[in-house]
This record gives structure tokens, C-alpha cells and sequence, in this order.
């Protein structure tokens, strides 16, 4: 039971709230110490000193107040819902679920407390949980739209498809007046139960919904294409071909109209003629349209295939189109178009070349040999000397082209010559010192060749300027994937493994807030009322981790702990040796790069202190500055040493191996690693379902047999004193493996 | 290439492409709030003819518009505006930054009423210029100073949408045959109604939901944190 207070004290604490919600921490926890001074055992009041402690970044004084108060008064909503609200802050999102019913139990009506439990259970995918708050929620205020579409959104995640469609149909009866074709929200609640009813598979319904409740839906594309969809589905294939061709006079670029049309046209995939009369008639029509005039290339054969390609390459060369290369190399696949291509690049070449006197063609002549260069470069079609020629031949007719230094700087790549690659990349820089795309593959291949500090100093041109902690701190805030698994991958060859292990850390950190990032609209979406796309969003965060910029980052950085599990390093925590000594860094050199790492973290952090200490907290910016380096939390182990130092690698390493083996169990190479990993951690059948999923992915893959003899002859001796029913598993998985 | 709508998991890569390619970079969360708040507007271009290099491949992709609404238009009049378009310099020529931009230009009509699209270009970007001014048909409004952090001026461009406005009408006239006169004189009101009035604010009898916007939404503070000053 809250306790009571005077009047006077009534007020402060009223006070201390608002000071609270208005941010004003300072004033707020005086007047709590005005409290607390005659009343030192009031938990309320300690429990909001404690909520602003921790928005002032005092997490763990901010804690242990609120425990404090919470032994003091059990029975007090205010401190369970601090209590809540502190694990909330800080993404402990099960513990403040659970806190957050204490205080729902004991202030069953407060709206705040249900609402914010609400989000936190859609957050933590508690379906059941969030059907049961958005049914309370609804009850309470029926009158509002957004709690019937919320607690239809609830049950369509749970998977209850009915119930949602009933819920929103039920909203739909108590409306009178009927919506202006304007409303936005009531066009998207219509295409919102439009998608739960084709979720059902009652595709003939939903498309009687669509033409009738939705037919004057706002986001008419998707009207479009949803009917389109439909009326395939359901086999009226003349509608449907209408459908399609309204779209693609829409969006002639889109791929899978063509395709889709063609399909309920009844055109075979191996009608060359059938399929290229109806491309050959948009692209009559659209003349700037590239899809109809690549997309042939695809299907068509023969001479038909040369006839179309050469009118097509002619088009782009002429036209002197980079990317002409890039789009068509996927045909080598066939064997046949293979030869075909560079075969008319040359002869487009040698056509040219001829017509020199036309001032027009030395485009098109640059353009081919791009082209022929970039075919030469190619891993399909490899010939890196005569690359190389061709490169030269273009960059000496337009020595300022960077597309073509580009081309020559990837040559080298391909060589092998990763010094002479980074120097030329840096000169297709130097040609265009405002394009960022340039300058990034710049630092790239910088960083392919080892150079860390250069390639940050180049990625510092652009960076913002005035971000705090200058271009490594601007290209984490702005979560810049590409250059940080690159960074740790450069400083894992050069041996530096704090340095690489800090950067895989801070690759999974920008997942884990990536996942949080979609807090804030489990709300907003309801306000905005874009429900399709709120739910497109919700289905992708379940797969957040699947994604290559997660699975590279996390294959290395368990890769990593494997070789530091191998080869366990000094006291000193720093850079595992490789002891192969091949990359020219000697352990002198190493401890010698530590020491000054150390130093230097020692010195940021002093001047990092002084900085903090000369600012005059009651000066609106300070503040303000000082507040964003609070929710900027400090790095206190910037170059990794503490991350290197690790004891127990293995252990570490499942940080990342638990989310690869879920999201991407198809991933040959993390059940590889995976088996690794527990092979050494002795857990075995967690070792040969690894074993398993890795022979089901690719059993063709050499590494599973090898595997696989490795853990029978581990676990041979042991078959003895093994359990049973463990023992019949792992002869049987093995016997399933090997068997093969 | 494929040109086609945004979708939330493309995301990641968009915000690749837009780091690669420009200096004004922005945090996931922002990409998710135009993903969230206006999915109709945001398109991508995307490699199409790659082939997957394994299970978990995304689409790449290779240039992308993202585009929002104006949430409190200071002139009153619903318009559209381009946070951000960039085509990757292997890509480029081939047309891909009209066609994204005259996808969304269509869709800122139908869906929410724009009757115009603005946006913000270095004074130095040439090639930029050049597509907005001359393929596109924007037009200098103003020039406002050290817009860009770095201290470089903006061109304020600004491009009437008053012929896609047309052409819907007369789609929607054309569309309801004649034995349906009544809904096709309806359906070209609703569009006129929008062009008198900015959306549905001032009809009085009907029912109004009306939508809050922008800021005290938590992810409010995202409004406008774009690369301009402060």
C-alpha cells in the first residue's frame, strides 16, 4: 500500500513526476530528497529517485534503490512499475514483462501500465499475452479504432486468422456513416483484412472483398497486384492477363509481371517466339524500358539469341552503359551465350574501331572494351593477361574513365596483388575525389590489403565531421556493415585479435539493435495505421539474423575463438599469436602495438573525464552535449584487449553461434564451425546434429566425412559408460552420415 | 534490373547502398519509419539477373528512392518529399533514378493527395541536377544556405505533380463505364475534393479518425534528422 504523505509532500512528489516526464532530473530528485529527508522510508519516492538516477545513466545505483523500495512496500504499484520500467531501459524485456504484472495486479485499472505491458509482450513475441492485454485494452476503450485493429493484429500473429478477421469485421458494423474514400486509415484496415482473408487460402473471397469492400482502396498498386494474384490463383486467366497488363503499363521494369503474364497467357516456357512477341511488343512501347529488352536474352536461343544480343549490346555500348557487363554475365551459365557475348563485343569493337573518323564512337569503342575487360575479369571466363590488355586499351583512350581504373584495380585483386590493387583503387579515387562509391571501394581495398588506419583515413573523407570520436564512431552510429567486418577481418590477418573480435562484437551489437529498433512501432504503427507494412516489418525482425551481414561477421568472429581455443595465448590477453609468423608481425611488435593501445585508451580516457568535469552542468548545451555522451555509453575496452583476454573462447564464441545456427541452419559453414565448436566443448550430439544438418545442406562437402570419422573415434571409447538412449542416437546419426 | 517497392527486408541493403554512394547516412530506425509510415512511396532497384549465392541471399540492391510525406506542410498543401536517392555508380545510365522517382511521384498522388514533390541537392552535384532539372521537370525554388553539414549550400527544388493528378482523373473517368455514372462522377469529386482542400480534414459530417502524426510518437524525434545543420 502506497504510504501516506502530508499534503505539502503529496505536492512534492507530484513535483517530482512532472519534473520527471519533463526531463528536469536535477530539480527532480531535490525535491525527492525534500521527501525523503521526513519521510526516509517512503518507497514511492525512492523508487522515482531511482527512475531518475537511471535516465541520468546510474543504472546500478538507480537498481539497487529500487530494490531497496520494493522490500520496503510489496504492495506498491509505483515501485513494481519502476521496477518494470528500469528493466524495460535497459532491454531486459522477460524481467520487466514480470514486473510489470506485479504492478498490473495491484493497479489493475491504470491504462499506462497495461499499455506499456502490452508492448513489451508483442516485443518478446508473448502472442497469448498480447491477445490477452489488447483484449483488456479494447474493453476499456471501444470507441477507438486502433484498439480493434490492435487486437485483430494480435490474433493474426498468434496464428488465429478467424478471430482477427471477426474482430475487425465486428469494428466495420458499429461504423454508420460510411468513410470518406480519403480516410487513410480505413483504406489500409480494408487491405489489412483483405490479406488476413488470402492468408486463410479463401483466395475467391478475397478477391470478392477486393472488388468490392476494397475497390477504392488508396494504395492502388496494391489493389492492382493483389487482383492480379488472385484471379491467377483462381484460374480466370483472361482477367489475370488484363490485370498484368494494367501493371505493366504501370511499372514496365517489374520482372515478374512478365512472367506472370506470359503464365496465364499459356505461352510455354520454350516458345521462343510466343514469349519474345510479347516482350518485342513493350518494348516497342516503352522505349526507355530495359526489362523488355534484356529479359529475352534469358530464354531465347540460337540465332534468335544472337540476333537479340547483338541488337541489345549494340544499344548499351553505343549508349556507353557501365553496367552492361553486370547485366548480363548471369548468362554465362549457358555455355553457349558464354561465347557468344564477347564474340560480339568484338566484333562491335573491330566495327568501330574502323569507323574511327565518327567522332561518336569512341564511347562506344571505350564501352566494348570495358566490356571485354570486365569479361576477362570475370571468374567464368578467366584470361587475366588478356584483361589486363584490354583495360590498358581503354584507360589509354580516356585516362580519366573511373569505371576503367576501377576494372584494373579488380584485376590485380584477382591476381593476387593486393598492394598494387589498393594503390589503383586509390588512383580511380583521386579521379573523382567527390564520388563516395569510389572512395569506399578505395578503403575496401585498402583494407584487403591489410591497411586498417589508411582505409579509415579514407572512409574520414566522407564521414561527418562533427560526430564525436571522428570516423570510426561515424561509421558505427550509422551502422556502416560492410566496412566493420572487413576492418576486423584486415586486423584478424594481421594478428590483431582484439581488434577483429571488437569489431564482430560491434557487427552483433547493431543486430541486437536493430531488434530493438522495432519497439517503438508496436505504437506508432497504430497510430500511422500502415498495418500490412507493420507486419511485414514483425515477420522480418523474426528473421532478423539470417542476414549475410550477420552470418559473415558471426562465421568469423566463431572462427576466431576456434583458432583461440587451438592456440592458447600468454597471460597477457593480447593479439593470439598465430605462431606462423606470415604476416611479417613479430611478438615484440605486437606487445609493443598493445602497450601503446593501452596507454592511448588510458589517455582518451582522462581527457574524456576532464572534458566531463569542466562542463557547467547547469548550462542548457552542456547538458544537452552531455546527455548524448551519456546514451553514448563510454567504451572502456576500445581496442578489444579485454575481448582477446578471454578464458573461455568457446563459451564465447556461442554468443554468435546459437543465432547462426538458428537463422541459417542451411548455412554449410555454420554447421562446420558449429560442429567445431562442440566437439571441443564435448557435446556431442549437439556436435553430430550439426554433423547432420551440414550432410543434409551438402552432403557432397568433404568436411562432413572427415567430421564425422573425428567424432566416432572420440566418442568410441567413451559408447561404454554412455546413457543408453544417447548411445543408440549417436550410432544411428553416425551410421545416417557415413552411411552415404 | 527490377524496379519495384520497398519492402522492410531490403532495408539493410538500402542503407548499404545509401553509404556506399552518399554523405548523408541514416541509422536503420530511419529507414524503417519512412518503411512504416508511408510503404507506398519507396522504391528499389534491384539486381534482378544475380544469381543467389546461397540459401539466405537478399536481393541487391543497386538504387533506391526513399520517400516520404511532408507531416506539417508549412504551406498548408499536401506534398511529397525525397529524403534520399541514390543509383550505385555500376548502375548508373541506365535510366534507373527516373524510373524510381516517377513510381513514387504516382503513388505520393493516388494514395496521399500530393500536389507537389520537393527535395534537397548539393549545389555542386551536377549530374543530379541535371536529372531533377531537365528529365524530370523540378524546378529551383531557392538556394538555402550551408544546408549540408559540411557546410555546402542546398538547391530547394520543387515539381508540380498537376499532370499525374490529371491523368488519374481521367483513368478514374474512364474506368466507370457509363451505366455506373453515378460513381464515376463520384470518384472524380473525391479527387477534385482533395485538390480544393488539403485531404479529408474539412468535411464536417463525416467521420473523421483523424491520425496523429510525427512527433511525441517515440519515434518522433526521427522527424527531420536528416543531414541538414544541428
Amino acid at each position: 500500500m502506497p504510504q501516506p504523505l502530508s499534503s505539502r509532500e503529496a505536492n512534492l512528489f507530484r513535483t517530482v513526476i512532472r519534473n520527471y516526464e519533463d526531463k528536469q532530473y536535477k530539480r527532480g530528485l531535490k525535491a525527492a530528497e525534500q521527501i525523503l529527508k521526513k519521510n526516509p522510508r517512503h518507497a514511492d519516492t525512492m523508487s522515482m529517485k531511482a527512475l531518475i538516477m537511471n535516465a541520468q545513466g546510474k543504472t546500478e545505483e538507480a537498481f539497487s534503490l529500487a530494490k531497496e523500495a520494493l522490500t520496503i512496500d510489496m504492495k506498491s504499484h509505483i515501485c513494481w512499475h519502476v521496477y518494470g520500467i528500469l528493466y524495460r531501459t535497459n532491454k531486459n524485456f522477460d524481467e520487466a514483462i514480470k514486473a510489470y504484472k506485479f504492478a498490473l495486479k495491484l493497479e489493475p485499472e491504470s491504462q499506462q501500465i497495461q499499455r506499456d505491458l502490452a508492448i513489451l509482450q508483442i516485443q518478446m513475441r508473448d502472442y497469448q499475452g498480447y491477445v490477452q492485454s489488447r483484449d483488456v485494452m479494447l474493453k476499456a476503450r471501444p470507441h477507438l479504432r486502433q484498439n480493434w485493429t490492435a487486437l485483430a493484429i494480435a490474433y493474426h500473429l498468434e496464428g488465429n486468422l478467424q478471430q482477427a478477421e471477426n474482430i475487425l469485421t465486428t469494428y466495420e458494423k458499429t461504423v454508420t456513416s460510411a468513410p470518406l474514400k480519403t480516410d487513410f486509415e480505413n483504406s489500409e484496415a480494408i487491405l489489412y483484412k483483405n490479406s488476413i482473408i488470402a492468408e486463410t487460402g479463401d483466395t475467391a473471397r478475397a478477391l470478392e472483398h477486393l472488388e468490392t469492400d476494397a475497390k477504392n482502396c488508396l494504395d492502388r498498386l496494391a489493389v492492382m497486384e493483389l487482383r492480379a494474384q488472385y484471379l491467377t490463383q483462381l484460374g480466370r486467366k483472361d482477367e489475370a492477363a488484363k490485370a498484368y497488363r494494367a501493371l505493366l503499363e504501370r511499372n514496365p521494369d517489374r520482372q515478374d509481371y512478365y512472367k506472370s503474364l506470359t503464365e496465364v497467357l499459356g505461352i510455354r516456357g520454350d516458345d521462343e517466339q510466343g514469349l519474345g512477341a510479347v516482350y518485342a511488343e513493350y518494348a516497342a512501347k516503352f522505349p526507355r524500358c530495359d526489362a523488355a529488352r534484356r529479359l529475352p536474352l534469358d530464354f531465347l536461343t540460337g540465332d534468335a539469341f544472337w540476333s537479340a544480343a547483338k541488337a541489345y549490346l549494340t544499344f548499351m555500348l553505343d549508349k556507353g552503359v557501365p553496367s552492361t557487363f553486370a547485366n548480363l554475365k548471369h548468362l554465362y551459365a549457358d555455355s553457349s551465350k558464354k561465347v557468344i557475348l564477347p564474340a560480339l563485343a568484338e566484333e562491335y569493337l573491330a566495327a568501330k574501331e574502323k569507323a574511327e573518323a565518327n567522332a561518336d564512337s569512341s564511347k562506344g569503342v571505350g564501352a566494348a572494351l570495358y566490356f571485354l575487360g570486365q569479361h576477362y575479369s570475370y571468374h567464368m571466363s578467366r584470361d587475366l593477361a588478356k584483361a589486363t590488355e584490354f583495360v590498358a586499351r581503354a584507360i589509354e583512350l580516356d585516362p580519366k574513365n573511373v569505371d576503367f581504373r576501377m576494372t584494373k584495380a579488380r584485376i590485380f585483386k584477382h591476381q593476387g596483388e593486393l598492394e598494387k590493387a589498393s594503390l589503383a583503387m586509390d588512383e580511380a579515387r583521386s579521379l573523382d575525389v567527390k564520388d563516395r562509391y569510389i572512395n569506399s571501394k578505395a578503403a575496401k581495398y585498402q583494407l584487403r590489403n591489410n591497411e586498417n588506419e589508411k582505409a579509415l583515413a579514407t572512409m574520414g573523407l566522407f564521414t561527418r565531421a562533427e560526430t564525436v570520436g571522428g570516423p570510426l564512431a561515424d561509421l558505427m552510429d550509422m551502422q556502416c556493415m560492410w566496412f566493420l567486418t572487413e576492418d576486423g577481418e584486415a586486423y584478424q590477418r594481421r594478428g590483431n585479435y582484439g581488434m577483429a573480435l571488437k569489431r564482430y562484437h560491434t557487427v552483433a551489437n547493431i543486430f541486437d539493435i536493430w531488434q530493438e529498433d522495432q519497439f517503438d512501432f508496436h505504437s506508432f504503427s497504430l497510430r500511422k495505421g500502415q498495418i500490412r507494412a507493420y507486419i511485414s516489418m514483425v515477420r522480418w525482425e523474426d528473421q532478423l539474423r539470417e542476414h549475410p551481414f550477420f552470418s559473415r561477421a558471426a562465421l568469423d568472429a566463431v572462427k576466431l575463438y576456434l583458432a583461440m581455443d587451438d592456440k592458447p595465448h600468454g597471460t597477457n590477453g593480447v593479439n593470439g599469436a598465430d605462431g606462423k609468423g606470415e604476416n611479417g608481425e613479430d611478438a615484440a611488435e605486437r606487445k609493443k602495438a598493445v602497450k601503446k593501445a593501452k596507454k592511448e585508451a588510458q589517455k582518451a580516457e582522462r581527457e574524456a573525464a576532464e572534458k566531463a568535469a569542466k562542463q557547467d552542468p547547469n548550462k542548457a548545451g552542456a547538458q544537452k552535449a552531455k546527455e548524448a555522451e551519456d546514451t553514448k555509453k563510454k567504451d572502456d575496452d576500445p581496442n578489444g584487449l579485454r575481448l582477446a583476454a578471454t578464458q573461455d573462447p568457446l563459451g564465447d564464441a556461442m554468443k554468435f553461434l546459437n543465432p547462426l545456427l538458428q537463422f541459417s541452419p542451411l548455412n554449410v559453414e555454420a554447421q562446420v564451425v558449429g560442429f567445431e565448436v562442440f566437439m571441443r566443448r564435448k557435446k556431442y550430439l549437439l556436435a553430430l546434429r550439426c554433423l547432420r544438418s551440414a550432410a543434409a545442406a551438402n552432403k557432397d562437402d568433404a568436411r562432413v566425412q572427415e567430421q564425422a570419422k573425428r567424432l566416432r573415434e572420440a566418442t568410441q571409447p567413451l559408447l561404454g559408460s554412455m546413457n543408453p538412449k544417447l548411445k543408440k542416437a549417436l550410432e544411428t546419426g553416425l551410421a545416417a552420415v557415413m552411411g552415404r | 534490373m527490377d524496379i519495384r517497392l520497398l519492402r522492410p527486408s531490403d532495408i539493410p541493403l538500402i542503407q548499404h547502398a545509401n553509404i556506399e554512394n552518399l554523405p548523408e547516412n541514416y541509422f536503420l530506425k530511419y529507414y524503417l519509419y519512412h518503411a512504416l509510415s508511408w510503404p507506398q512511396l519507396s522504391y528499389v532497384a534491384v539486381d534482378a539477373s544475380r544469381p543467389k549465392k546461397s540459401a539466405y541471399d537478399y536481393p541487391k540492391i543497386v538504387g533506391y528512392v526513399l520517400a516520404k510525406m511532408e507531416e506539417e506542410p508549412a504551406d498548408g498543401v499536401q506534398h511529397g518529399h525525397i529524403t534520399s536517392i541514390s543509383v550505385m555508380r555500376t548502375h548508373r545510365k541506365l535510366g534507373i533514378a527516373e524510373k524510381l522517382m516517377r513510381q513514387s511521384q504516382l503513388a505520393m498522388v493516388e494514395t496521399f493527395g500530393a500536389h507537389y514533390v520537393s527535395l534537397h541537392v548539393r549545389v555542386s552535384n551536377q549530374a543530379a541536377i541535371h536529372l531533377y532539372r531537365e528529365t524530370l521537370g523540378f524546378q529551383t525554388e531557392k538556394t538555402e544556405q550551408k544546408y549540408y553539414a559540411d557546410g555546402e549550400d542546398a538547391f530547394c527544388m520543387k515539381l508540380e505533380l498537376s499532370a499525374i493528378r490529371e491523368q488519374i482523373r481521367e483513368a478514374a473517368a474512364r474506368d466507370e463505364p457509363a451505366g455506373e455514372g453515378i460513381d464515376a462522377k463520384k470518384a472524380s469529386e473525391e479527387v477534385s475534393d482533395v485538390d480544393g482542400k488539403s485531404g479529408a480534414k474539412e468535411e464536417p459530417a463525416k467521420k473523421e479518425v483523424k491520425v496523429k502524426v510525427g512527433r511525441g510518437l517515440g519515434v518522433g524525434e526521427l522527424v527531420e534528422r536528416v543531414a541538414s545543420k544541428n
